[in-house]
């Protein structure tokens, strides 16, 4: 009888359990610690402020949506576990993703689990092919911002004598397996090639042979605080050279790493605020509601986070509540208009969002745009 | 590129000993090991980046500054924390350890991401033999021989070495004669605040300082202890600097991707061949 008792109790508790969670869970994965954190804030920003947005305006479909953030440490083996959690979690949706090979590894998880996954913060051109169903990545991919800077390097520059230093991980490999092959089709080849780890703070050995290589410009494909740490100290040794990057230069923690030595810095970004009336009222809004914390507001990161679920994700969930497959089947169809982006958006056949990539300039403490004059 | 190497890898190593010395510090008078002196480091250098900030001071003074705060913060710690903790060796280690992620977690509210500190050693940049370094760097080699000399004059001349000497020697003896206890262990904690503190504002300038940047060079403090010999500061001094020396060596001529794992293999030889370290000595138990 007492058995009895007790299973009737927990099937009771089960069965509460269960509707209590009619919200949608969106889940969203980045370094939070880690080498990523400086982008991982940006990432959190941009969701928390188009959730808020959502939930005030009554949310998807009637329901709230319920965010639930993850720290992988910037770490691959850490991201799948982070992932994993989030799958046990019950989540309906991934919007986040930051460096390639974390979401390398994350989504395979994802994959596994048939969640659909949209990836604001990797650029490695092998994470959208056509075998990842569930997978969608809004920024564009290095296969594209890395050629764009060869050809501004040796165009609009006018670089001769370009040097790279790039990270070992999936994004620094691809970015300069592009890069060089961009150059190549130009008639260039690079004077010198070193690499680093993400988490190195000494980059004299590399520096040495660079400045012996005399280069007009360098690239540099790698992240925060590398990268500033990169240029700061290649200043000190009284390397001249400009420096030129894809993404992970995208940061506006750069400048602040780095005031003198990233000024003239020519990058492919993700998201420049003059491009349109609408993304600078949108940066304006953002950096009033994150300033004042310990948290600097990012908008360059924040913007994909925050278009790709305000006008991409949420209405998909509105349409399609939460059955994933009618919700990726949505999202693959998705033809719009994002701000800062000209012309209308749509995602290719692997789930690539097809965009022009915007070039700017480190001018003075911001990202300024760049003209090729 | 060599001298470049071998002065970076001075540096660096210097850094190790500096922090190890906290562990050194600690297991000779009580036989166990804070694993939260890498954190201790990292607070210490956030320490030094809020007062240089704030009063603007200069470097000497700073690092003055920092070193008595840090003792003093050593001294309290001591008293509210450790103190429980030293009954059990277990017990005191994994407490340790959980210290150490208070303070990881502590500094990350307020400082999330990794964020630049003063220069307070100059920008001037030194060439010696074909490197080129910053000046912070010759403030680290000069800061370690200073401390050791210091440490040294303080536990072979004062009266208050002499008694932490005596305490690391014998407890029970010390007590017997004399020594007070108790306070010679509290000053032995704040003495390996101070000394991972000041390691700390040493290594501030040189790159960025961020919440995580502890964890590593703990670890790699702690290989450099061992590896030099837990219960002896000039084996650990050594134990540094050869540990330094050889990952740079290794990141130049091998490959970058493997320094890290030079301090590991380091310690995991050194316990297998020679646990009690290069110039360690295995303490006699009188039966």
């Amino acid at each position: 009888m007492k058995q009895l008792l007790a299973s009737v109790a927990a099937l009771v508790l089960l069965a509460a359990a269960g509707p209590a969670s009619a919200e949608v869970k969106l889940g969203v994965i980045a370094g939070l610690s880690g080498v990523g954190t400086s982008y991982g804030i940006g990432i959190r920003q941009g969701a928390e402020m188009a959730v808020k947005e959502i939930n005030d305006a009554g949310g998807v479909g009637g329901q709230k949506i319920d965010l639930v953030v993850v720290d992988d440490a910037s770490n691959p083996a850490q991201s799948v576990t982070a992932m994993q959690r989030l799958v046990s979690d019950g989540v309906d949706i991934v919007v986040g993703g930051w460096g390639s090979s974390q979401v390398l590894a994350n989504m395979e998880v994802s994959e596994r689990a048939g969640i659909p996954y949209v990836i604001v913060g990797a650029t490695n051109p092998n994470i959208t092919t056509e075998k990842n169903r569930w997978s969608f990545r809004v920024i564009q991919t290095d296969s594209v911002m890395a050629k764009q800077i060869a050809e501004s390097a040796v165009g609009p520059l006018k670089m001769k004598r370009i040097a790279v230093m790039n990270d070992s991980n999936d994004y620094g490999v691809g970015n300069r397996e592009v890069f060089v092959a961009a150059l190549k089709k130009l008639g260039l080849e690079p004077v010198e090639v070193q690499s680093f780890q993400s988490s190195d703070k000494d980059f004299t050995s590399q520096l040495a042979r660079i400045r012996a290589a005399n280069p007009d410009g360098i690239a540099i494909f790698g992240t925060i605080p590398a990268a500033p740490a990169i240029m700061n100290q290649a200043r000190d040794f009284g390397i001249k050279a400009r420096f030129i990057g894809t993404g992970g230069l995208a940061n506006e923690n750069l400048i602040t790493l780095a005031p003198k030595a990233s000024q003239g810095t020519v990058l492919t970004t993700y998201f420049d605020e003059d491009v349109d009336a609408d993304a600078k009222a949108w940066a304006e809004r953002y950096v009033k509601e994150f300033s004042g914390g310990a948290q600097t507001p990012r908008p360059v990161l924040a913007a994909w986070e925050y278009r790709a679920i305000k006008f991409i994700v949420a209405p998909c969930l509105a349409k399609n509540g939460v059955d994933k497959a009618k919700v990726r089947d949505c999202i693959a169809g998705f033809k719009g208009k994002l701000f800062a982006l000209p012309g209308e958006a749509k995602f290719d056949k692997t789930g690539q969002l097809e965009q022009e990539p915007v070039l700017v300039e480190v001018r003075g403490d911001a990202f300024r745009g760049f003209k090729a004059n | 590129m060599l001298a470049q190497i071998l002065v970076g890898g001075v540096a660096t190593g210097c850094i190790y000993a500096i922090v190890g010395l906290g562990f050194t510090l600690v297991y000779r008078s009580m036989r166990m090991v804070n694993f939260a002196q890498g954190q201790i480091f990292m607070a210490g250098t956030f320490l030094g980046l809020v007062i240089a900030d704030h009063f603007k001071l200069p470097a000497v003074p700073l690092i003055l500054v920092v070193g008595a705060a840090a003792f003093v913060i050593g001294l309290i710690v001591e008293k509210l924390i450790f103190r429980r903790l030293y009954h059990n060796h277990e017990v005191f280690v994994v407490g340790s350890i959980g210290l150490g992620i208070v303070l990881t977690n502590a500094i990350r509210i307020f400082f999330p991401e990794p964020v630049p500190f003063p220069k307070v050693f100059g920008t001037g940049i030194v060439t010696f033999g074909g490197a080129f370094f910053q000046i912070s760097y010759v403030w680290v080699v000069g800061l370690t021989v200073l401390l050791v000399l210091g440490l040294h004059v303080l536990f072979a001349y004062t009266k208050i070495g002499r008694g932490l000497r005596a305490v690391a020697a014998d407890t029970e003896m010390a007590g017997a004669v004399g020594v007070d206890v108790r306070k010679s262990i509290a000053q032995t904690f704040g003495l390996s605040f101070a000394v991972a503190a000041i390691a700390g504002v040493l290594i501030g300038p040189l790159y960025f300082v961020s919440f995580d940047m502890g964890d590593m060079i703990g670890l790699k403090a702690f290989s450099a202890a061992v590896f030099g010999g837990i219960n002896s500061i000039p084996g650990t001094i050594m134990g540094g600097v050869i540990i330094g020396l050889l990952e740079n060596l290794a990141g130049g001529y091998v490959s970058s991707s493997y320094k890290d794992l030079v301090a590991f293999v380091i310690l995991l030889l050194t316990l297998l061949v020679r646990p009690n370290g290069l110039l360690g000595s295995e303490t006699p138990v009188k039966v």
